[in-house]
């Protein structure tokens, strides 16, 4: 039961029981007098009279009092239910935002207060997390400049023996993997903070689409993999061309990679009223339903066992995520397991360019 | 050829310098911006490579101390942050091109060379030839020997690109940087795809290979010796 009902209802019998208690007084009072008047039937008259009271007064008084109490409890509580409101949309990127309160020093108030000091702790801990993320991946950057050094000076000499080259040689796959996790992290964290700025112009989506379409016919061609371009309308939207390049290749060549031998691929990019929806969808595996809402999640891999042959770096789809989300885009997966997997990605088209 | 290297971390200077020994330029390093400041100013050097983060004076106000006093020598900026916005300050600052840490070492040599050649111009000739095989940059045409080769835009791009690097080593970066505009890692097997392709129209049906592999490091191509 909510506040406000609870205390309209402890009121409404408040009202209720001083209403009994004062019609019995009346009822006394009355019946007194009456019997020294008339005392002739001055009990049916006190009875009659006391009801008349109650009903034209005192019903009333309750119905008025309870629309009283009622606008009362809620004039009360307006502060909590608009804390409601503000609490509800906190999430890690409005953390620093702090809370309304009116300041009149009520319980409420004190509440909102240590609510917003609450808050700043969480977001000073969220601050200081994003910072170490960031510093630790600028301090990887050194001794994996000076591994990648060492071993490709080492490979330069000629006399190095075929097993000791094959061994600097794989060493230095895993240090560059290294370096792609630790590029993707640094980005993904300094997107998080508000920390990257995309300088954005007008894009032919189209053209883009196009363009990543040959890529992916000659991705797929190893694997025999069919790649058809169902629609390719001509729509222009605001952006930053090389983001928007990596978010499309990023889902083309997951198309390729999670694919199945003679499979195919789809893509088409089409105008849907503001929005400009560009789908590409895949044979193959696909992604069970309990697994599907993680899969833009950070260092996120769908099947242990597909993850040893695709050498991606776990942070595709989350950058991909960031590149919609900072268009003012979303991007969704579905997938159909054994049979199709979709990406859907929306974004919108700003009226002063959709010609 | 001269180089300045101003590198603080000491392993990271003393490979610096050795690769580009290897590519034969001299190479002088300095640790810190002050040091840095004064050698440049003392000595015409043809490049100079430049780390961001340094102790005392860093890169960037060495490099616009530099260019007001009117030092044009080419430079090379080196960063561990790898940002976009930094690339553009430093760029905005004066330098000629920028690396992000970690670097492969031939993309080094190949981005120093590229900066002091700058200005001695480039042949004027439209053909480009490696081998028997001939491109022209007009007509974007490849022949070699009696065959002739359709090349798609990017395919032939990407062989332009090649052509005119004929003898060096081309890392991945600078192939997706120079052909397809990529100024980062996009993670994906894009270049070695694309060059498997190339490989399969240009080399397939001929006794001499054009187009080697250096694993781990990219791609070049060179003439028979």
């Amino acid at each position: 039961m909510r506040i406000r009902t609870r205390l309209t209802l402890w009121y409404a019998a408040v009202l209720a029981v001083s209403l009994l208690l004062i019609s019995g007084s009346a009822y006394h009072e009355l019946a007194e007098q009456m019997e020294r008047s008339h005392k002739v039937q001055p009990i049916r008259h006190a009875v009659y009279e006391a009801s008349e009271i109650i009903f034209h007064v005192g019903l009333p008084a309750i119905v008025l009092g309870l629309a009283g109490g009622w606008w009362l409890t809620r004039r009360t509580l307006r502060p909590l239910a608009e804390l409601t409101k503000a609490a509800k949309g906190i999430d890690e990127r409005t953390l620093s935002r702090p809370l309304p309160h009116s300041g009149n020093g009520d319980e409420l108030d004190e509440l909102a207060v240590v609510l917003n000091m609450t808050q700043a702790r969480l977001h000073e801990s969220f601050k200081r997390i994003h910072e170490f993320t960031l510093h630790a991946s600028h301090e990887l950057k050194t001794p994996l400049t000076v591994l990648r050094g060492e071993l490709e000076t080492a490979l330069r000499d000629e006399d190095l023996p075929a097993a000791q080259r094959e061994r600097a040689l794989s060493q230095l796959d895993e240090v560059e993997r290294l370096s792609k996790i630790v590029d993707g992290l640094a980005l993904l964290t300094k997107a998080d903070t508000g920390q990257v700025k995309l300088k954005k112009d007008a894009i032919e989506l189209d053209e883009l689409v196009r363009d990543i379409y040959a890529d992916a016919i000659i991705l797929a061609e190893p694997a025999g993999v069919k790649v058809d371009l169902a629609a390719c309308d001509l729509i222009t939207v605001m952006g930053n061309a090389h983001r928007l390049r990596q978010l499309l290749l990023n889902l083309a060549d997951n198309a390729v990679k999670y694919n199945e031998a003679g499979g195919s691929i789809s893509m088409e990019l089409r105008r849907v009223k503001d929005t400009a929806r560009f789908a590409i969808a895949n044979t193959g595996p696909g992604i069970s339903a309990d697994l599907l809402p993680r899969v833009f999640d950070r260092f996120f891999r769908g099947d242990p066992a597909h993850s040893a042959d695709a050498d991606g770096c776990g942070l595709g789809l989350s950058i991909a995520q960031w590149i919609a989300d900072a268009h003012g885009g979303t991007i969704q997966m579905e997938s159909v397991p054994g049979k199709l997997t979709s990406v859907t990605l929306n974004l919108p088209i700003p009226s002063q360019v959709s010609v | 050829m001269r180089v300045l290297v101003v590198e603080d971390e000491k392993k990271t200077a003393s490979f610096i310098r050795k690769a580009l020994q290897d590519a034969g330029f001299a190479a002088d390093v300095c640790h810190n911006g002050n040091d840095a400041l004064v050698a440049a100013q003392g000595t015409p050097f043809d490049a100079i490579i430049l780390d961001i983060m340094l102790p005392g004076r860093d890169g960037l106000s060495v490099l616009r101390q530099l260019r007001e006093a009117k030092n044009t020598t080419p430079v090379l900026l080196l960063s561990a942050r790898g940002e976009l916005d930094e690339r553009v300050e430093g760029l905005n600052a004066g330098a000629d091109d920028y690396l992000p840490k970690p670097f492969a070492l031939v993309e080094l040599a190949a981005r120093v060379r590229a900066l002091t050649r700058r200005g001695a111009g480039q042949s004027k000739s439209p053909l480009l030839h490696v081998g028997d095989l001939t491109l022209d940059t007009n007509t974007h045409q490849a022949r070699r020997g009696e065959a002739n080769f359709e090349l798609t835009a990017r395919e032939y791009r990407l062989l332009e690109f090649l052509m005119r690097s004929a003898g060096r080593i081309c890392g991945r970066m600078a192939i997706l940087e120079k052909v397809w505009d990529y100024d980062f890692d996009p993670g994906s097997n894009l270049v070695d795809v694309y060059i498997k392709r190339l490989r399969e129209k240009i080399d397939a049906g001929f006794e001499t290979k054009l187009f080697h592999t250096v694993r781990g490091m990219g791609y070049l191509m060179k003439e028979p010796p």
